[in-house]
């Protein structure tokens, strides 16, 4: 179980960590909203990228669909040729997690991150199965162009509390993190 | 277990440091045994991708079988519209095709339930072996704080 707040920092984390990571030039224009869930229904694409990040107490899921329209093909793939979307994405998608998960370890001592996997998307449909605690999906917009939607999906057999937002500074001022 | 046996202790060596620095010898090769954990994270890892490979097989087996079933379900429609035209004669096979035409919405519904189901197990087996991927990589990072831990622990003895 972990509160409203608790759930409201993870995805406020997730926010700071999106912005950052998914875009390719720090000046492009980046927009993050909450989807509801019959937007939900909609599959941006055919695949899925998830990265579990566990800890002794949770683990959370987090689950990547980039839209495979050619907009955001474009976006990630520009100047990268012999590189697909898939490839291209999935790394984007590592950083990504792997910046939530320093985020994280700022608060919980023991932590680490899977390697991606990808799923066909209509796995998607089926979250609910790993009866999570959290569950909540982003939809990103970068330059009113490409499309990304994260989902988190939290599972802890007892109380977890995220904490509000860490001192960025002194996360990097640690460097970047073993485990990830 | 410890090993307790102090009889290889070099002349003049305090017992118990001599007790210690073999319990800690010890120590250092079940923590050097347990770095073989990998391996194991490794093989689960190969596991999930034979698992999930082989459902996308199947799911691959599951569409052709729902494409046949669709085609039989035309296939009994047209039968029973030909029968019908045919008259009194063909009335015996208007009744087969719409038992083909049954089996065959069956079949197809149960497809697409076999479909859902490949779909959830797919998304099952892969979060708990990201769970014991990850798992994994918290216990090696344990190991090797316990590791370093031990050989803090012999230099000192040094």
């Amino acid at each position: 179980m972990s509160s409203d707040q608790a759930n409201r920092n993870l995805a406020e984390a997730l926010r700071r960590v999106a912005l950052t990571t998914l875009v390719r030039n720090a000046s492009d224009d980046c927009t993050i909203v909450e989807a509801s869930r019959s937007a939900q229904e909609e599959l941006l694409g055919s695949r899925l990228l998830v990265i579990t990040i566990s800890s002794f107490t949770f683990r959370l899921l987090t689950i990547f669909q980039v839209s495979e329209a050619q907009p955001t093909r474009e976006y990630y793939t520009s100047g990268l040729t012999a590189r697909s979307l898939d490839e291209a994405f999935a790394e984007i998608a590592n950083m990504c997690c792997g910046a939530l998960g320093r985020e994280l370890s700022a608060q919980f001592k023991h932590l680490a991150m899977s390697i991606p996997y990808g799923l066909e998307s209509q796995c998607a449909r089926f979250l609910d199965e790993l009866q999570p605690r959290f569950r909540a999906s982003y939809d990103v917009t970068i330059n009113n162009a490409a499309r990304v939607r994260i989902t988190l999906c939290l599972c802890c057999n007892r109380p977890v509390e995220f904490a509000a937002a860490r001192l960025a500074e002194e996360d990097h001022a640690r460097g970047e993190l073993e485990l990830f | 277990m410890l090993p307790r046996d102090v009889t290889n202790m070099q002349p003049g060596m305090d017992p118990d440091n001599a007790s210690l620095e073999a319990k800690t010898a010890a120590l250092a090769e079940e923590v050097a045994e347990l770095k073989h954990l990998a391996e194991s994270f490794e093989r689960w890892h190969q596991d999930m991708i034979r698992l999930t490979t082989s459902n996308r097989h199947l799911h691959r087996k599951g569409e052709d079988l729902l494409a046949v079933a669709r085609n039989l379900i035309m296939v009994s429609l047209n039968a029973a519209i030909e029968a019908a035209r045919a008259g009194e004669s063909a009335r015996g096979f208007v009744v087969v095709a719409a038992e083909v035409r049954s089996l065959a919405l069956k079949a197809q519904e149960l497809v697409s339930e076999l479909s859902v189901g490949l779909h959830k197990s797919n998304l099952l087996t892969a979060a708990t072996f990201q769970d014991i991927q990850a798992g994994g990589k918290l216990m090696m990072a344990a190991v090797s704080g316990l590791g370093s831990s031990v050989n803090r622990l012999r230099s000192n003895e040094d």
